[in-house]
């Protein structure tokens, strides 16, 4: 073959791509979708409110609004114990972020309430994922999918000496978009919490919605993105949420709260904890989680604790002034005590609030049958002896204790 | 294990003991309460122990599990230091009142009320209403 000509095939090529790949950006650009605009009716809320949102966006399109706070984010996790379908086999990997926003919620058209309804209707059951790819919602998923999650392989082992496991290396992308919407559910937990369907399209692409903020949420700037598909979004709107004075936000809880409420809760059950002879934690955690059903159960069992800390202390204290404590028993149980104080908090994070739910009324029940019995007329009679013999022994101890 | 208190000997069966006191410290430490209506029990019918060594030694137990389920709350990041100040001086104030209005009430009458109370409460946590 002719050396001179050897080039030209190339050439062609050269010339195809070079065609082709204008060709194609020209298809893109003709089918692009005009990005949708977005304008907000006031920009500061006072806890909680409704916000009016208007906007242009192409005709005949679903549009979605984006909510997400930005100022602040919570920390979510999630214990995969589910069997997995294929290889029938019980993952048992804990999942966590701290980049979750403490608020997020997707708005869709308003034709789709149906859809939302259903799937209340299915309970603690639902699916976020297959949700959001129902309603069409999923191309505005996004915010949550950056968080970085890290996972941890939990083994009997490490739930013994109470680690969280290895950790495993990073997921990919994919893997973690699904993962963070898993979190998302355990964050916010039911599906009014993270969608609503109030964006009401006209056929020439105007839209409205009606946002209705709840009250307790964190303070801070919050973003509002009208999303038509994936890479087609406006620019945010921003409103700040104003809190004041008693309302507080509670950073680790990632909900803000007026505080008078816990401080007359707290009040109350202490000092019916002292007349009943029990702790308060066994009614302030029940209560707490009844009554304040925004508070994750790991805050209310990780904050009570602490609050009873104080009253064992000034026991111990006035007990042990008079001598009234056998430290060698005290500390020998106190001790098997420790082991199993370590493990419990690890627990707390694996489940669930339905399952804690579950086991405290369980505990409770059996706490009831437990005050039952010791109000029995056989228990009283018996009792009335021991009170007797420990008032007496008492007695010995703060005289010999005075005498010193 | 032998133990001595005023005067007296005490045959404990530390193996009952330190079983009973883990899953109690389990439990108390993964809901957040304090024990010691368990842990009563447990030492005076379990263990056989009269109420007198009961009340002090109890207590001296729990304080073991409470504070290394604070410390271990706190690592994990489940204490919330705003919600637990707008909680503690509460708690502080009622362990000051209480005392004084239990001289006034029965406390057989308390417990009852404290029965029925527990079982809406329980009945509530396991969605029965």
């Amino acid at each position: 073959m002719n050396n001179r000509f050897r080039f030209l095939p190339w050439l062609g090529l050269a010339a195809v791509m070079f065609f082709g790949v204008q060709w194609a950006q020209a298809a893109e650009t003709g089918t692009e979708t005009a990005a949708p605009t977005v304008s907000i009716d006031r920009t500061t809320l006072d806890n909680g409110g409704t916000i009016k949102v208007t906007g242009k966006a192409p005709a005949g399109k679903p549009v979605y609004l984006e909510i997400w706070s930005t100022d602040h984010t919570v920390r979510s996790n999630r214990f995969d114990s589910d069997k997995d379908k294929e290889t029938g086999k019980i993952p048992y990997i804990f999942y966590i972020t701290r980049d979750m926003p403490a608020y997020y919620k997707i708005i869709v058209p308003k034709d789709m309430q149906q859809k939302l309804d259903a799937a209340k209707k299915d309970g603690g059951k639902w699916a976020y994922s297959t949700l959001l790819k129902d309603l069409g919602a999923d191309v505005a998923y996004s915010i949550p999918a950056k968080a970085k999650i890290d996972h941890y392989q939990a083994t009997l082992m490490a739930s013994v000496v109470g680690s969280r496991g290895t950790l495993l290396p990073a997921m990919d992308e994919k893997e973690s978009r699904k993962r963070s919407m898993q979190l998302v559910k355990a964050r916010f937990r039911s599906v009014g919490k993270v969608l609503a369907a109030s964006v009401d399209i006209q056929p020439d692409g105007s839209y409205t919605a009606n946002i209705k903020v709840d009250k307790g949420l964190a303070p801070g700037k919050y973003n509002i993105v009208a999303v038509i598909d994936k890479k087609v979004k406006s620019e945010p709107a921003v409103f700040e949420n104003k809190i004041s004075f008693p309302t507080v936000y509670l950073q680790n809880a990632g909900t803000s709260m007026n505080l008078i409420y816990p401080f007359c809760l707290s009040l109350v059950v202490s000092i019916f904890g002292v007349l009943m002879g029990a702790g308060g934690g066994f009614i302030m955690n029940p209560l707490l989680l009844t009554l304040f059903p925004v508070l994750p159960h790991t805050i209310v069992a990780g904050t009570v604790t602490p609050t009873v800390l104080f009253s064992q202390g000034s026991g111990i204290f006035n007990y042990s002034k008079i001598n009234f404590i056998s430290w060698k028993l005290g500390i020998g149980i106190g001790c098997s005590m420790l082991l199993g104080a370590f493990i419990g908090p690890k627990l707390t994070e694996l489940i669930t609030l339905d399952q804690f739910k579950f086991a405290f009324g369980w505990i409770l029940l059996v706490l009831a049958a437990l005050m039952l019995w010791q109000t029995s007329p056989g228990y009283l009679a018996k009792n009335k002896k021991e009170q007797a013999i420990l008032k007496e022994f008492k007695k010995r101890a703060e005289e010999s204790a005075q005498g010193k | 294990m032998k133990v001595e208190f005023w005067g007296q000997e005490f045959q404990v069966n530390m193996v009952a003991g330190c079983i009973g006191g883990f899953i109690i410290a389990v439990l108390s430490s993964m809901f957040g309460f304090g024990g010691g209506p368990f842990m009563v029990p447990l030492m005076s019918v379990a263990l056989r122990l009269p109420m007198y060594l009961v009340v002090g030694s109890s207590l001296l137990a729990i304080f073991f599990s409470t504070t290394i389920s604070t410390i271990r709350h706190y690592q994990f990041g489940n204490f919330d230091l705003i919600f637990f100040l707008a909680m503690f001086p509460a708690a502080l104030l009622g362990g000051y009142i209480g005392p004084q209005i239990a001289k006034r009430v029965s406390p057989l009458v308390v417990k009852r009320v404290a029965c029925v109370g527990l079982v809406l409460l329980a009945l509530n946590l396991l969605g029965v209403y």
